[in-house]
Order: structure tokens, then C-alpha cells, then sequence
């Protein structure tokens, strides 16, 4: 056995969902990917799932549901609702349709791209248009979306729109059993505790339960009743990431190799002499003395979503060499629009922006290579952010071929060290982005944007779908690494992000406003390891 | 991690039942005229006779040996067929790649170029070509003229949806040239589409050629080939009727097995669906 249930306070009478023993494994050579897990959820009961990266979060989910994907089979266990079996195949469906509501973890791949929002919530609902209509409205209002969304499709959502969005069409039929993968990596803290409360007012109701995977600790002492933690140590290929947490005591092992590991000296360029240590001022942590001349730095910029709304009028912000920036802001307040703008991708409405100093034209196919290779981005839809039929290993090789001319050899032992020092196996690069995990994908994105060794590193919510482990290494990575190399751009939900940034700028009402992470009674700090249980209402 | 290293890239896709019986079959089809038991063009029977003794398969209009015609005849439909389909899936990949990446004036002038082709049925045109030109060029053409526009609009639609997808957003950013954007980044993304397309392809063009070879306006007799016999041996269809059902057979099997080929080629494991 491998996980672990720490009971909670509620006490379990007949469960509405039972699993007994249920394990995954892949078809094509056999290997565990689920090892058996047990899972009871009582009426009104909270289940979280929590574990590393890779460790068989969402695998878990999909097996429960009947939904596993192609590669993968159900190899042994049962599945239980209020005490019937619930064989896999047309029964799954049956069950799945009339009495579950489903968020997967990556909502923009999941919903339909021709459809306008209110559809989409409401095309399960059975009931007359009027009816439907002020359910749609309403679960709009109760997660934060503005009744404006409504008309727009799933292109013009931010990340963090389309996950509510796919919440409001599950909550939509009021189903008795919820399945939410990671319903926040998207969300910042306010729009998350708007979710939450959701959430929250589904415990307790007769007849109802949820089961909810989430990496953020808060939310799951919060919310659930009971806790499930995978291990996933039958899995080869993870046992390298994988955090066996069978108890606090091993906790603190685990965390100390994890942070100890990985790279034994610093990224270097692969052509040419290694980089002279110290060559850079040392960085300046909250110390507000000259900051050294900014890498990157815009100037009035301004934004706008697709259809014309303007996200930003005139935002100005320089990146110090060695510096870490980060950037809050609302979901849907422009934050991707403003990496996009930065990279090129989507170039800005107006603006300058300049790139030590020298103007840096606004779209890629402008740019030169070597302007090119100075600013990477590492993009947040990690789905759609790695070519499909490409292996990993192949991903993170062609910028290294690219922009440094590696040798395919060396670019192999180069990808490998790109791997450790994300925390991923090496095993990994013979892998396609289909049998990754979420957490897994994110970080071989971000091993990417390394691999050009670039002066400014954007990353768009780097650390979402990863488990706090993982998380603290792939932000102690950036730490180390700004000291020698890229200055860093995050935008981010995540509190404990923003916290290793020297400045933070909050994206709000159309402007770029200075914010300074020190200050005690702001809410981005007053997140705590847990916050304990909040007694719920009824 | 012990023992030997991980291979770091992946093993060649597991041979698969569909894509060795396809390798199976390309191989042999050409070698069938050395494995014949008879000469093929020979007159070795009597006309129709049933099957039994030394023609397993019976004789066909001109007391043939039909075992003998079988293995000969496939080569030179099967070569032809392929590199029709062949020919008109680069094409038409190529059109589409460039129409739904340009997504300007480009797009509009290749839709409109494949409707009209589309308006024109294949097997008028191929009879229009033939009158014209050699069979198996007639063949090709009207498989390339036929069926490009319709991998065109099938690949620039998916081309234009993939040209704001984040992988291939990460190339341009490289610094990649359009073209190798085109074949590293999109194509792959859309390659079992492109298969599943090519099936589609080789059976148009095995119809093309198989139709022009039944008006006589392919090989002509007395060269063996499988369409040639279904109309020459038509009138005797009772007396023998394996001499209908022999060429028959492989010339459908031939279409079925190279279209699960392609598709199975392009699957990868681990992917999803």
C-alpha cells in the first residue's frame, strides 16, 4: 500500500463512492502507473488527493471516472456508487453522465473552441432556456466571471477564465459526485477562495460529495475532510521526482535531498569559455540601492484582448540584470497578454521596449536570432506548449542545436543535466508529452527556455501544477541561477512566487502598479502553511 | 538509477501486423512473376478450365494459368497507384501547409483552385488524360488533380489552428525559417491526419487506375496486370470463377492493408487518441 488516509473529523457512515484496490497500467510494456489505491467518500465529505508531480493524481481521477486515456487500462479494482459496481465501459458512462461533474486539469484543451461561454456552461442543464439562463448567470456571478465573458469563446478566455468556465459546466447540473483536477492552479488567491466556497458549500449536503486533486496545501486543510496522498513509488519513471510522504518524519529527508541534489556547478554555455563567475553584481534582494542597468525594459506599453479591450494603458517596468520581477494581478487582468507582448508573440498595441538599451522590435519574426535567443518564454498552456509527436528529449535539444550549435551527443548530456536540474529522471526524454503528468510538462517547458541560455527568462505561472516540493526546487533553481544568468519575469498566482522576486508589480485596473512584497497586511503574504480547518457553516 | 543508461530516444514503433503485412506485400508483389508456375502470357490449358491438378486456380479466357497472371499482374498498378497516392498527398500537404500558414490571399487562391478542381469528378478527368497521355501517367494526374485539393483544405484548416499553438509560437521564437517551422513543428503535429488522409489517397488512386486498366486504356493485353483480368475474364465468371475472384482479391486487400499501414505508421505510443 502506498496511500495513506489521514482521517478527518466527519465521521464515514456508507460511503457514496468506494474504490477498492483500483490500479493502472500502461498497456504498452505493463508498468504500474497506479498502484492500488483504496478511496471512500462518505455524503457530504471532502476528499483531497494530494502527492508529487507524477505521482498518479490525475491517473487516479480517470480511473475513477472510466476516462483513462488512450495507453492506460484499469488492471485491477472496483468502483463503487452508494454501493453498486460501477463496471467500466457503458455503465461508467451512464454514471458519469447522470450523476458526475468533471473539471480536468487542462481546461482550455477540454472545452469546445466554437462554442460561447454560456453554452458551454449550460449545455448539460436540463431545464427551459429561462431557467437555464439564470443558472448560467448565476454560477458566473458565484466564481468571479464577468457577465461580459458570456459571448466569447474559448480562444479569448485567460487560463485562469477557462478553468472557471469548465468549473461553472460541471457545478452546472448540481452533480452528486464533483471531480476536480487542480480546479486553482490558474487562479489568484481571491478568485481561488471564490472556488473554494464553492466547494465549501457542497460539504455537508446530503447526497453530495467531492473529490478534488490540489497541490496547494491551504486549500486542501481547508476544504477536505479526509486526505489522500499518493506516493507513487511503483512508478520507475518517477521515483526520481516522486516525494514518498508517508509521514511528516520522512518529509523533512525527502525535502533536504530534493534541495541537495541537483547540479553539482552552474548552467554554462555550451559554446564558447565558461562564464566568469561573479561576473555580475550580486543581486539586490529587497534593498531598493542603484539596481544595475536594466536587461529588459518597456516603455508605454499598452495592451489589448483580441476583440479590442484594453488589459493596459501605457505600463512601464525594467528587468535588472540578475533581477526577479514578478507580476500579480486578477485572472483575466492581461498578465499572459503582458508576457506575450515581451516575447513577441502577440506584439503590444504600442509601446517601446528595449533590450539593453537597445530598442527591441515589438513581434518575433522581426527580431534576430541572437535577440531571439536573449528572451525566452516559458508559456502556461503546457498542453499545447509541446509538439505532440516530438520527445521531450527532442524538445529541449533544438534550442540547444539552435542557438548553440550543440553536437547531438552533446546536446543528449546537455538535455539530461537541463532534466536533473528541473527535478525530472532522465528517463523522461525518451517520453512524449502525452505520458507526462501536468507538473512534469510545465517544468520540461521551462527546461526548454534554459536550454537557449537566454539574458531574460519570462515564465508564465511556473510553479502551477507543481507539488510544493517540486515547486521550491524549481524556484531554488531560478535563485541560483539569476546570480550568473537570465533576470527573470514571472507572472503568478502563486504567493510563495511572488515572494522570491525582489520587486512585484500588480497588474490592476489598466495600470502596472509597484508593490512591495514586504508589507505585513498584504494578502499575498498572509498565506501560511496551513491555516488550519475552518469550521463550515452547517 | 542502475544498470545501463535509459535509451534517451525512443525505439522505432513496434512492427506492427498492418505496416509488416504492407512491407510483406511491396516486397513480394514485385517477386510474384519469379514465383509463378507457369509463364503468364503462355497459353498452357484449355479456356476456363475449373481448378484442380497442375492450375490450383484454374485457366481464364485464353487458357492462361490464373495463379501465374495473379502473381505477375500486381507491380505495375500497385507502383502506379502509389506513387499517385504519394504524389498527391506531398502536393496536397504542401498546398495546405502554405495556405493555412499564410492565412492571407495565398488561402483564398488555393481554396478557390481546390473547389474547382473538386467540381470536376476524378474518373472524368482521368478518362479525359488517358486519351491524352500514357496510362500510368494519366494515373497519376488524375489522382494528384483529384485528390490534392481535397488533403489541401483538410491540412490548411488544421494548419491554421496549430499556427497559435504554443510549441509552434516556442519555434518561431527560435528563430526557425518558415519552412522548417512547416515540416518540424506542424507537420509532425499533423501527421496522423496526413496518414489517415493517404489511406484515403492510395484507394482513390487504386480506383483510377483499376478503371482506366478495365476501359483498356492501362497496360494492355497480353501483359498480366489484376484490373486487366477482371474484364477480360467477366464473360467466363461461371465457368471459372476464381479467374474473376483471384485479381479480385489481392487488388482490395492491397487497398485495405496500405491504408491501416499508414495509419498505424503514424501512431506513436503513449499518445492520446
Amino acid at each position: 500500500m502506498t496511500a495513506h488516509v489521514h482521517e478527518g473529523l466527519v465521521p464515514t457512515d456508507a460511503p457514496l463512492l468506494a474504490a477498492e484496490g483500483l490500479t493502472v497500467r500502461r498497456a504498452l510494456d505493463g508498468a504500474t502507473v497506479l498502484p492500488p489505491v483504496d478511496v471512500r467518500v462518505g455524503p457530504g465529505q471532502v476528499l483531497a488527493v494530494t502527492g508529487a508531480s507524477g505521482a498518479g493524481k490525475s491517473t487516479l481521477l480517470r480511473a475513477l471516472l472510466d476516462v483513462l486515456p488512450d495507453g492506460l487500462h484499469r488492471a485491477a479494482g472496483t468502483v463503487r456508487w452508494r454501493g453498486a459496481a460501477v463496471s467500466p465501459g457503458r455503465t461508467a458512462r451512464r454514471w458519469r453522465r447522470a450523476r458526475c461533474g468533471w473539471l480536468a486539469q487542462d481546461p482550455g484543451a477540454a472545452l469546445h473552441p466554437l462554442w460561447r461561454v454560456d453554452r458551454l456552461i449550460g449545455e448539460e442543464f436540463t431545464g427551459d432556456a429561462a431557467a437555464r439562463a439564470l443558472r448560467v448567470e448565476a454560477l458566473m456571478h458565484r466564481l468571479g466571471l464577468p457577465p461580459g465573458l458570456a459571448s466569447r469563446r474559448t480562444g479569448e478566455l485567460s487560463g485562469g477564465q477557462a478553468q472557471r468556465v469548465a468549473l461553472a459546466r460541471a457545478l452546472c447540473t448540481d452533480p452528486e459526485l464533483l471531480v476536480l483536477d487542480e480546479p486553482t492552479s490558474a487562479l489568484d488567491r481571491a478568485t481561488a477562495d471564490l472556488v473554494a466556497e464553492e466547494v465549501r458549500s457542497r460539504r455537508g449536503t446530503p447526497g453530495r460529495c467531492v473529490v478534488l486533486v490540489t497541490h496547494d496545501a491551504r486549500l486542501a486543510a481547508e476544504l477536505a475532510d479526509r486526505t489522500l496522498v499518493l506516493a507513487g513509488d511503483a512508478h520507475p519513471a518517477a521515483r526520481a521526482d516522486a516525494t514518498v510522504r508517508p509521514g511528516p518524519r520522512a518529509t523533512a529527508a525527502v525535502r533536504g535531498r530534493m534541495t541537495s541534489t541537483p547540479w553539482k556547478e552552474p548552467l554554462r554555455p555550451i559554446a564558447g569559455p565558461a562564464s566568469p563567475q561573479a561576473g555580475r553584481p550580486p543581486r539586490m534582494a529587497a534593498d531598493p540601492a542603484p539596481s544595475p542597468a536594466p536587461v529588459l525594459s518597456a516603455r508605454g506599453l499598452a495592451l489589448r484582448t483580441p476583440d479590442g479591450t484594453p488589459l493596459l494603458d501605457a505600463g512601464d517596468l525594467d528587468l535588472p540584470a540578475g533581477g526577479w520581477l514578478a507580476v500579480t494581478g486578477r485572472s483575466g487582468s492581461g498578465k499572459t497578454t503582458l508576457l506575450h507582448a515581451l516575447a513577441g508573440r502577440r506584439p503590444s498595441a504600442a509601446g517601446q521596449l528595449l533590450l539593453r538599451g537597445r530598442p527591441l522590435p515589438a513581434g518575433t519574426r522581426s527580431r534576430d536570432r541572437r535577440t531571439l535567443r536573449a528572451v525566452q518564454l516559458a508559456g502556461q498552456d503546457t498542453a499545447a506548449e509541446l509538439n505532440p509527436a516530438h520527445t521531450v528529449g527532442r524538445a529541449v535539444a533544438r534550442p540547444l542545436k539552435v542557438f548553440h550549435g550543440a553536437t547531438a551527443a552533446a546536446g543528449r548530456e546537455r538535455v539530461r543535466e537541463l532534466l536533473d536540474a528541473v527535478g525530472l529522471p532522465a528517463e523522461l526524454a525518451g517520453r512524449r508529452p502525452a505520458a507526462l503528468s501536468g507538473g512534469q510538462r510545465r517544468r520540461v517547458v521551462l527546461a526548454r527556455a534554459l536550454a537557449a541560455e537566454p539574458d531574460v527568462l519570462l515564465l508564465d505561472e511556473p510553479t502551477a501544477g507543481l507539488d510544493p516540493d517540486s515547486a521550491r526546487l524549481v524556484l531554488d533553481l531560478l535563485d541560483r541561477l539569476r546570480e550568473n544568468g537570465p533576470a527573470v519575469l514571472t507572472v503568478t498566482h502563486d504567493a510563495d512566487t511572488a515572494a522570491r522576486a525582489d520587486r512585484v508589480l500588480h497588474l490592476t485596473g489598466r495600470r502596472l502598479v509597484p508593490r512591495p512584497h514586504t508589507t505585513p497586511d498584504h494578502p499575498l503574504d498572509e498565506r501560511t502553511e496551513h491555516s488550519g480547518v475552518r469550521p463550515h457553516d452547517g | 538509477m542502475t544498470g545501463a543508461p535509459p535509451p534517451f530516444f525512443p525505439k522505432a514503433v513496434r512492427p506492427s501486423v498492418s505496416v509488416t503485412a504492407a512491407l510483406t506485400l511491396l516486397v513480394c508483389v514485385p517477386l510474384g512473376r519469379y514465383a509463378a508456375p507457369h509463364p503468364p502470357e503462355r497459353t498452357v490449358a484449355a479456356p476456363w478450365a475449373p481448378p484442380g491438378g497442375r492450375h490450383p486456380l484454374g485457366t481464364d479466357v485464353l487458357g492462361r494459368d490464373v495463379l501465374s497472371r495473379v502473381l505477375a499482374g500486381g507491380t505495375q498498378l500497385l507502383t502506379v497507384s502509389l506513387l499517385a497516392a504519394l504524389a498527391a498527398v506531398v502536393c496536397g500537404a504542401g498546398l495546405g501547409l502554405a495556405a493555412g500558414w499564410s492565412g492571407d490571399r495565398t488561402a483564398r487562391t488555393v481554396r478557390a483552385l481546390c473547389d474547382l478542381l473538386l467540381a470536376v469528378p476524378a474518373l472524368v478527368l482521368a478518362l479525359v488524360l488517358a486519351t491524352a497521355l500514357p496510362g500510368a501517367t494519366a494515373v497519376v494526374v488524375a489522382a494528384v488533380l483529384a485528390g490534392a485539393p481535397l488533403t489541401a483544405r483538410v491540412v490548411a484548416t488544421q494548419c491554421a489552428q496549430l499556427r497559435d499553438s504554443g510549441h509552434v509560437h516556442a519555434a518561431v521564437e527560435r528563430g526557425e525559417r518558415t519552412p522548417a517551422v512547416l515540416l518540424h513543428e506542424v507537420l509532425p503535429a499533423l501527421r496522423r491526419l496526413v496518414a489517415a488522409d493517404a489511406g484515403l489517397r492510395l484507394v482513390t488512386a487504386l480506383q483510377i487506375a483499376a478503371a482506366l486498366a478495365v476501359l483498356g486504356l492501362g497496360p494492355q493485353p497480353p501483359d498480366p496486370d489484376w484490373a486487366l483480368m477482371l474484364s477480360e475474364n467477366l464473360p467466363g465468371a461461371a465457368l471459372n470463377p476464381w479467374a474473376l475472384l483471384a485479381p479480385a482479391i489481392p487488388l482490395a486487400g492491397c487497398a485495405w492493408v496500405f491504408a491501416a499501414a499508414a495509419r498505424t505508421a503514424a501512431r506513436v505510443p503513449g499518445e492520446a487518441a
